[in-house]
């Protein structure tokens, strides 16, 4: 089945110029519906208050962090199987496995590229 | 004559007094007895003097050294001019490289958006948005500047505090974890690491094979 480029997705980063960088890539490979949060807390108000079809989102932020996010995400009922991409500079295998645990999909370190982001794309939501 | 010694003959010489009552002692007695009262009480402030003025000495010492090191801290010097002249130039990286990326990503922005149906007209809005990316590239030399600085004052205050801690002899104490330092260590916010990522993207591609 073909990846609704329509859908909704959800950009969680406090850096404003690194969302700018995801939307654009994402408007690049034909995503449209971009919305954007700055912060876990934000974006949680926002997954809960709509439909989205992936949250790509930092580790870092204040006052919650992306991973306090995915864990809210998997523990929500309506959110648990909403596809979930880590994007951050948290490189250290103890952070990946954790985020593996709480049941990211998949794991991008930045600084990152086009081509990295297609593929993690591509092996969350399949072909588009 | 040692300290203990001294109180002893001093002691003793004042029983004999009371024992045989001063009163019917003759006076050429009693005053042989107050003769050895002074020398054990001279002997006893003699050596009492002696290691005491050299503890004293070795404080007194201890202490000029102590504000001779702090003098040498320079810590008004660290507080008022170093660290907030590091904290100015800091902010100002911060300031010109989001001043530049948003000048570069903007530019980049109007090129994704630009028709190219004239591709003269294409060409030209092409080569000067790249001028225009290439000056906002020259953030690099100032910044590079600017933390070449910060690096200088962060080495001056690292040199003098080593020097600090190593004339006093001071060692860390235990510190207690703060709520912060707690939630970052539950929370695994350990930030980007120095030399590139800690787990390559291709390792991290691996656990999620």
């Amino acid at each position: 089945m073909a990846v609704d480029l329509s859908m909704p997705v959800l950009v969680v980063d406090d850096y404003q110029t690194m969302i700018r960088i995801i939307r654009n890539l994402l408007n690049q490979l034909g995503f449209k519906n971009i919305e954007e949060a700055k912060d876990g807390r934000q974006a949680l108000e926002k997954l809960n208050g709509g439909k989205f079809g992936l949250v790509i989102s930092d580790w870092n932020m204040e006052p919650m962090t992306g991973f306090e996010l995915l864990q809210q995400v998997r523990a929500s009922d309506k959110l648990k199987d909403t596809p979930f991409i880590m994007v951050t500079a948290e490189s250290k295998t103890e952070n990946v496995i954790a985020a593996k645990k709480a049941g990211v999909n998949n794991y991008i370190v930045k600084p990152f590229n086009a081509e990295t982001l297609k593929g993690k794309l591509k092996a969350v939501l399949g072909e588009f | 004559m040692a300290a203990a010694e001294a109180a002893l003959k001093i002691r003793m010489a004042m029983e004999q007094l009371k024992a045989t009552g001063v009163r019917e002692r003759p006076l050429v007695e009693v005053l042989d007895l107050s003769h050895q009262m002074a020398d054990a009480m001279t002997a006893f402030f003699g050596s009492l003097d002696k290691s005491i003025i050299g503890e004293f000495r070795y404080l007194a010492d201890f202490i000029q050294q102590a504000r001779d090191e702090i003098s040498g801290l320079q810590a008004n010097d660290i507080k008022d001019t170093r660290l907030p002249g590091a904290s100015t130039e800091l902010d100002a990286v911060v300031r010109d490289t989001e001043r530049a990326t948003e000048s570069i990503m903007s530019e980049a922005e109007k090129l994704m958006n630009i028709e190219a149906t004239d591709l003269v007209a294409y060409k030209a809005d092409v080569d000067a948005a790249m001028m225009r990316i290439f000056e906002a590239c020259s953030f690099q030399d100032l910044t590079g500047q600017r933390v070449t600085k910060v690096i200088a004052m962060l080495r001056h205050i690292e040199d003098r505090v080593t020097k600090f801690a190593d004339a006093l002899g001071v060692t860390d104490s235990a510190q207690q974890e703060t709520a912060e330092e707690a939630r970052k260590r539950e929370l695994l916010l350990n930030g980007p690491a120095v030399n590139g990522p800690a787990t390559s993207q291709d390792d991290i591609d691996a656990l999620f094979a």
